[in-house]
């Protein structure tokens, strides 16, 4: 693998930008309702030029209102998602690590549930719910992973496995025995949703949060690398094992509770397009992590375009879309790794 | 301290001219915008503020009982988009579609520029009604716990379609189809119904949901008492409870009364007396819609269990009797 130069980690991360903003007007367009790529172009350019008074009453709901704030959530939640699979997947040292897999996603459920029972109207204790529930459940998994002092593989995916399917059964528990509450959407919410948008006064702390949650992870990108090798090994090299494992534990729990607070559990984003990350650009944290940022921002754009078009004026969970995708490539990835 | 005195002396002695001017402005805005345009102001079932323009000509429904009600009240031409859902009457299923009820396209919704937008508690989300809220589009929340209810949306639905004339007629004419079953139907003891919503898993209704409300208008009481309003019920306590009546609700009677037969090969389900008995009945899925029909299933309900008061106490208005010809309790 050549050498990361700041030269060609600034090319990939352009490329990568590019091809997202392909997906966004793509995503900008596609719809139930048809929207011709000369319109959409000319009524962009009327923003651009600070003339949205102008733009047709339902040009501006359905493109800007509705469309365009879908798009920025799923490019936040992709991001988010992608980033804390690549984290998890070096701590655990574990290429098969993922909020989702780990039970992370579905820890993070839980406490935003609980939260949403304890406090329905107040905005920030949703996020904070999941924060906690997502914190949670990867000490868990990290505990139940461990043998003899060493991560053990198979023990810490079994563990998360066994943990989400735990986890998804409090779900059920907490649904059934508040049947009296409206919590018919918890479902959708479930498998993974971007249709409700964040509430306006949401929308800065958790751009803020993602940011510092990716800042974060980003300053122990070269630590990362080292102990990919080895803890033992990057202890030598004047790695602080314990800050770096720290960091990265909160961060990538922020990052995740971020997700799962506004969109729900959606799977299998955090495993794969670290892993599409690795193929094309190599394994080096440095292009790793805002690489998958991108990279997750890509993919959830594209999966949630299917979600509103597939059986569209209906719209699919987004979870769905990235399931049916992820799981297939999830057991092909299991099935080399055994070879 | 000088110069605010004379700021305000500044103000009062401008006061009637501003007063003047507001009032000018008052009359010729009023004079440019006429009346029918200025919006007006509901609270909807579940207490939210609406404002809907005083003329609504694009509705959008979010549930098939809410399409049928602007159906019924000759206002169909109005409806501009449904849900996937709405197949009654057959020209709602000719209306552009948003999607289901549970996770409509608000695109599609917004697409059609509605003037105002119908939803239910029971069967839209939340966040679909916040979100069109926020969209600046009226929603108004339907939310019936009775009958009654579902009469008096009706006639608020009527209010602000400025359609009083078609939905207070209508209100009436189901009322006093009420009050004609209620007096064919006094002093008859009520039979104890187990009402199934739905068998795999096995769900009933609470006490506080319309269908119970509608089983006592049929002379009917639910076994089940529960205080949530979809209450999974497991088979051995409606064992317990002996109903003497199992009512099911189907659009196609046919393929339950065939499920019904299979029921009744299972265990649990054969030790049933109602099953035993042939004590079966299966209503048209109108029962389920807090719609103009659901009195016709009410009705339909009444005749099939309680047969012998409505032969001696005379024929109620021919529609009762009609919706009777399509019940038929299971054979033994």
């Amino acid at each position: 693998m050549r050498p990361l130069t700041l030269r060609r980690l600034g090319w990939t991360c352009a490329a990568l930008a590019l091809v997202l903003l392909a997906c966004v007007v793509l995503a900008l367009k596609l719809g139930a309702v048809p929207i011709s790529v000369t319109d959409l172009v000319w009524n962009l350019a009327r923003v651009a030029i600070g003339q949205s008074d102008q733009l047709p009453t339902d040009y501006r709901l359905i493109v800007f209102e509705l469309r365009l704030p879908r798009i920025l959530l799923g490019i936040l939640v992709g991001a988010a998602l992608a980033v804390a699979g690549a984290s998890f997947q070096a701590l655990l040292r574990n290429p098969l690590a993922d909020p989702f897999v780990l039970g992370v996603s579905s820890g993070a459920a839980v406490g935003a549930i609980v939260a949403l029972i304890a406090a329905p109207r107040a905005v920030l204790v949703t996020p904070l719910g999941a924060f906690l529930g997502a914190m949670a459940t990867i000490a868990a998994v990290y505990f139940l992973g461990r043998r003899e002092g060493q991560l053990d593989s198979a023990t810490l995916l079994l563990g998360g496995v066994i943990c989400a399917s735990f986890l998804s059964a409090i779900i059920w528990f907490l649904m059934t025995t508040l049947a009296g509450r409206d919590l018919r959407g918890m479902p959708f919410w479930m498998m993974g949703d971007l249709s409700t948008p964040l509430p306006a006064g949401l929308r800065w702390i958790f751009t803020a949060g993602l940011l510092a949650g990716i800042g974060a992870i980003y300053t122990t990108a070269a630590d990362l690398n080292l102990l990919l090798t080895g803890e033992r090994e990057a202890i030598h090299l004047g790695v602080d094992v314990t800050r770096v494992k720290l960091v990265v534990y909160v961060s990538a729990s922020l990052l995740t509770a971020l997700a799962v607070s506004a969109s729900g559990a959606i799977g299998y984003v955090g495993l794969l397009v670290p892993h599409a990350i690795r193929w094309l650009f190599g394994s080096d944290y440095r292009l790793l992590i805002p690489a998958s940022a991108l990279g997750g921002a890509i993919a959830i754009v594209l999966a949630d375009t299917l979600a509103r078009t597939v059986v569209a004026p209906t719209e699919l969970p987004v979870g769905a879309m990235t399931a049916i995708a992820g799981a297939p490539l999830f057991i092909y990835l299991l099935r080399r790794r055994m070879q | 301290m000088q110069r605010c005195n004379r700021a305000r002396n500044l103000k009062e002695r401008l006061a009637p001219l501003r007063a003047v001017a507001a009032l000018a402005f008052v009359v010729l805005s009023s004079a440019r915008v006429p009346a029918q345009t200025r919006p007006a102001h509901f609270t909807d079932e579940i207490g939210r503020p609406v404002d809907v323009r005083a003329e609504v000509r694009r509705i959008v429904s979010l549930a098939p009982n809410l399409t049928e009600i602007v159906f019924a009240m000759g206002e169909g031409d109005r409806l501009v988009g449904d849900t996937t859902f709405c197949d009654y009457p057959a020209e709602a299923t000719q209306k552009t579609h948003v999607g289901g009820p549970i996770n409509p396209s608000l695109e599609q919704i917004a697409a059609l520029a509605p003037d105002l937008i119908l939803a239910t508690k029971a069967i839209n989300r939340r966040e679909t009604v916040d979100a069109l809220a926020h969209l600046g589009l009226p929603v108004y929340v339907t939310d019936p716990h009775s009958v009654e209810d579902m009469v008096s949306s009706i006639e608020h639905i009527g209010r602000i379609l400025h359609a009083e004339t078609s939905a207070a007629p209508l209100a009436k004419e189901l009322r006093a189809r009420l009050s004609e079953l209620d007096r064919v139907l006094a002093g008859v003891a009520p039979r104890r119904v187990f009402f199934v919503v739905w068998t795999m898993p096995l769900i009933s209704v609470g006490r506080g949901t319309f269908i119970a409300d509608a089983l006592r208008r049929a002379g009917a009481r639910s076994v089940v008492e529960a205080a949530s309003d979809w209450p999974p019920v497991s088979l051995e306590q409606v064992v317990l409870l002996e109903p003497e009546f199992l009512v099911f609700a189907s659009a196609h009677a046919a393929e339950t009364r065939q499920e019904i037969e299979d029921l009744r090969a299972q265990p649990g389900w054969r030790d049933l007396d109602a099953l035993r008995r042939g004590n079966a009945i299966v209503l048209s899925d109108a029962i389920n819609r807090p719609a103009p029909r659901l009195v016709d299933a009410i009705a339909q309900l009444a005749r099939a269990l309680h047969p012998e008061v409505f032969a001696t106490r005379g024929g109620p208005s021919g529609d009762v009797a009609r919706a009777a010809e399509e019940v038929c309790p299971c054979a033994p």
